[in-house]
């Protein structure tokens, strides 16, 4: 019996949540190709942190051309020093690439555990805490990490520990409004009356389900955090020599802009090119897995 | 109106005096003075300065002492600028910051805001396409890579404007350019996504089936509503627009505000990075108040609790 019911029937293969979201990303052109991009650059980033050669010369490595534009030889040009630029650039993926990922995961742990706990208790711890995030939020970005990241030192350190600052209470406020409305679901009341405790509901119930909005919200986080990271350094509040991200090269560059343009502009063409990927991946991202929150149509 | 205007400035003193205690020890809890970096003063003139700008005391009284100048308008003095006190400095900085803040707000919405409602009016054309592009594209810029290239090509290759210093109003083209870039490129986006939600209402619907042109429906009907969002954002981006001056100021040598809160906070000049954040808080509780008065304006129903 159960054989001729079966033959009628077409063989379904089931598709976990993230193959479904890759099958729509690819629908999405311009997300799709960001995707191919945002890898390309992140194993840039990881095989250069692996001290693997991906340039004939080494980050700071002189040579004997010094200032010279673009060739074969080099492929951006060299600096004053005569070290390439194309191996610094790489070499400064590095650094840029992990400060936005560093950045995302401070963002994710700070921000979803704040949210969820301001989401969950709800009434007065609700109240309190997102006050709290409701004043520091209002202040802009950039003032509060220049005040806390030179108050704090400059270097690696300091810069993470000012853009983790600013960056979590975002994810925090998205969090506790997706549990807000989430905990109010009747599986969740089926949970509590299975006499699971509250740690549990959160993070077996919960957060699975605000996953979505959270991946969308940190995907922005990491070109924004790379974009600060830049802005500082340029400025020269951020980060400076010897240490070398994109940051830094262009502020190295600016110096030089009237003479010799390529020492801005080819760090200025990476930092642009991952921050468009991301922000291209993100909104991609957003139409995937938050179809409610979108900013585009059509 | 009057007695929300009143009520928010009321309710933004405490706001401010919270902005100035979190500012005033923070600065005290970080290792570094302001007379720190004269490396060849001897040991016992720093303590005479220390002395003379009451640096010496203790962090607490330190603190009664200028919460005392600040309620007499007193914002003390800078220590590296010499002779000039924190009002004297502030005062010659603020109109040129709030100068290139509104021109670039207005810059930013004169671009933008045309932009989104085109691209969605003309929705999946190539118009669209292209204007969603460059809005994608002008977010993912850094300040200073577009202002390094309007420098590059309107001041060293064309050489027809002024790329540094804040004399005529030529000088004021390229800085305010490349602030409003991104926030033109936001706007944008934001009014594209807003209009497209508002041409599917039922009124657009009603006012085309009556017969009205095309125009008039999306300028009278469509707009207008779609612009709430918008203003909302209006404040936060002036807030934008003020600390993205940093960038635009340091790379246009622009005698503002954010140059010089950048320089304090380098040089630990105390006194001068209390009186600059003291005026950013007061900015931004000022743009947000004028934001809600907006809203009302803007949907009488829409009633805000001050």
């Amino acid at each position: 019996m159960t054989a001729s019911i079966d033959a009628g029937l077409e063989p379904v293969k089931a598709v976990s949540r993230v193959e479904l979201a890759f099958t729509r990303l690819r629908k999405i052109p311009s997300a799709y190709f960001a995707f191919w991009v945002v890898c390309l650059i992140c194993l840039l980033a990881i095989l250069s942190a692996l001290g693997v050669p991906l340039s004939p010369y080494s980050f700071d490595q002189a040579t004997d051309d010094l200032l010279v534009g673009p060739s074969l030889k080099h492929l951006m040009g060299t600096d004053e020093l005569g070290r390439d630029l194309f191996a610094r650039v790489i070499y400064g993926s590095r650094l840029s690439i992990a400060i936005g990922f560093v950045t995302a995961g401070v963002a994710f742990l700070l921000g979803t555990t704040y949210g969820a706990i301001s989401g969950y208790c709800g009434g007065k711890i609700d109240t309190l805490l997102m006050r709290g995030v409701d004043i520091a939020y209002s202040l802009p970005d950039l003032l509060v990490m220049i005040l806390v990241g030179v108050l704090v030192g400059k270097g690696t350190f300091g810069i993470l520990f000012a853009l983790g600052l600013v960056s979590w209470m975002g994810t925090a406020r998205l969090v506790r409004a997706q549990l807000l409305q989430l905990k109010e679901e009747e599986f969740v009341e089926a949970a509590k009356a299975s006499g699971q405790d509250g740690f549990t509901i959160v993070m077996k119930h919960l957060l699975p389900n605000a996953m979505g909005p959270i991946i969308v919200a940190l995907t922005f986080t990491v070109p924004s955090a790379i974009l600060s990271e830049s802005t500082l350094s340029f400025i020269g509040l951020g980060l400076s020599a010897p240490e070398c991200s994109w940051g830094t090269l262009a502020s190295d560059g600016w110096r030089s802009l009237r003479s010799y343009p390529h020492l801005l502009g080819f760090p200025s063409l990476f930092i642009f090119m991952t921050v468009l990927s991301f922000n291209c991946l993100g909104d991609g991202l957003r139409d995937v897995l938050d179809p409610r929150t979108r900013l585009f149509k059509g | 109106m009057l007695a929300l205007l009143i009520k928010r400035m009321l309710t933004s003193i405490p706001v401010l005096l919270v902005v100035a205690t979190l500012t005033f020890f923070l600065m005290r809890a970080v290792p570094g003075g302001p007379f720190d970096a004269d490396k060849n003063l001897p040991p016992a003139i720093v303590a005479n300065l220390n002395a003379k700008y009451q640096l010496d005391k203790p962090v607490a009284q330190q603190y009664v002492i200028y919460l005392s100048r600040l309620a007499k308008g007193d914002l003390g003095i800078s220590y590296k600028y010499i002779n000039r006190t924190v009002s004297d400095i502030l005062s010659e900085a603020i109109p040129v910051s709030v100068q290139l803040g509104f021109t670039a707000l207005l810059l930013a919405v004169i671009i933008g805001v045309p932009l989104g409602t085109l691209a969605a009016v003309n929705r999946g054309s190539w118009l669209d396409v292209t204007a969603m592009f460059i809005s994608t594209a002008g977010i993912s810029v850094p300040g200073f890579v577009i202002g390094a290239f309007l420098i590059f090509i309107f001041g060293i290759w064309l050489k027809v404007l002024p790329v540094a210093l804040w004399e005529s109003p030529w000088h004021m083209i390229l800085p305010s350019l490349t602030l409003a870039f991104s926030p033109a490129a936001y706007l944008a986006r934001l009014t594209r996504a807003s209009v497209l939600e508002v041409l599917e209402k039922d009124w657009v619907r009603t006012a085309r089936s009556k017969g009205l042109s095309h125009w008039a429906t999306v300028l009278k009907h469509t707009l207008r509503n779609a612009l709430v969002p918008v203003v909302t954002v209006l404040g936060p981006l002036t807030a934008i627009l003020i600390t993205g001056s940093f960038v635009v100021e340091y790379l246009y040598a622009i005698p503002g505000m954010g140059r010089f809160f950048v320089t304090a906070v380098t040089n630990r000049d105390y006194d001068l990075i209390m009186g600059t954040t003291l005026v950013f808080a007061a900015i931004l509780i000022v743009t947000n108040a004028i934001v809600d008065v907006a809203y009302q304006v803007l949907d009488p129903r829409m009633k805000v609790e001050g």
